[in-house]
């Protein structure tokens, strides 16, 4: 069974802002959330790094522990998700997410918060595969259909790696010895564990 | 005629009454919390991940 993991290649990532953009029109993400979003460490400097952060879907995920309604369920293939029915707004997996991932939409006046959302590996949510209804809670269901996030797969320098965690590694593995450099695995072992 | 002015403010009345009081039902059927157990709806997805055709597909498509 695959595990389903993201790793982006600070090397390649060009801070184009395509995964950003893909997200936000494959899901129809509202306004003033961002599923994923592009950071540059130190932006202007000689030698800046771009990293792409979304939920990078972790093997003990720290949302899902302190979650009071438990939310939230991980699938066969690794893929964190969240039920948007139980889910009260609260905020707790905000301040326990490393990543920054949950994202709340305003829906009120006084800055009331609405149903968390976050990434979802294109995976949908627990309603029928490819709804409306899914669609419009949840946003699309690629992995259903075989494909993977759009984020990765329109990343046109292919900095944004998705898909099978050994597999990801392998590629990554093969640019390290081709470049020579040192592995970066951004975020990694904080999601993954320190063994990954 | 009084009788069907009358007539008439009862059905407004019970028509605007109706109307008001529209959506104010509530469900009796609570979720009840117990720690560390997933209790919303089922994802269809996973079964799907289960019988292997999702896999097949996607044997190909992890290069990525």
């Amino acid at each position: 069974m695959a595990k389903m993991k993201f790793l982006c290649d600070a090397e390649r990532c060009i801070e184009c802002n395509g995964c950003v953009t893909a997200c936000k029109n494959e899901n129809e993400v509202p306004w003033g959330v961002n599923r994923r979003r592009v950071i540059t460490l130190g932006d202007g400097e000689v030698g800046e790094k771009s990293i792409s952060v979304a939920c990078m879907h972790c093997t003990d995920a720290p949302c899902s522990a302190v979650c009071p309604v438990d939310c939230f369920y991980t699938t066969d293939d690794g893929i964190v998700l969240h039920d948007k029915d139980l889910c009260i707004g609260c905020g707790y997996c905000f301040y326990a997410c490393p990543f920054g991932a949950p994202q709340y939409p305003s829906e009120q006046a006084f800055g009331v918060r609405g149903k968390m959302d976050k990434c979802t590996f294109c995976a949908g949510g627990p309603v029928d595969d490819n709804s409306v209804a899914e669609y419009d809670k949840y946003g699309a269901n690629r992995v259903s259909q075989g494909k993977l996030p759009l984020c990765a797969e329109m990343c046109s320098t292919k900095a944004l790696l998705a898909g099978d965690g050994d597999m990801v590694a392998d590629i990554y593995r093969e640019r390290i010895l081709k470049r020579g450099d040192r592995p970066q695995t951004w975020g990694w072992e904080k999601a993954y564990g320190s063994t990954v | 005629m009084n009788a069907s002015i009358r007539k008439l403010l009862v059905w407004t009345g019970a028509i605007l009454l109706t109307a008001t009081l529209t959506g104010c039902y509530e469900s009796p059927t609570v979720t009840l919390f117990e720690p560390g157990v997933y209790k919303g709806a089922d994802d269809p997805l996973l079964a799907n991940t289960d019988n292997g055709s999702l896999n097949e597909r996607f044997a190909g498509q992890m290069d990525r």
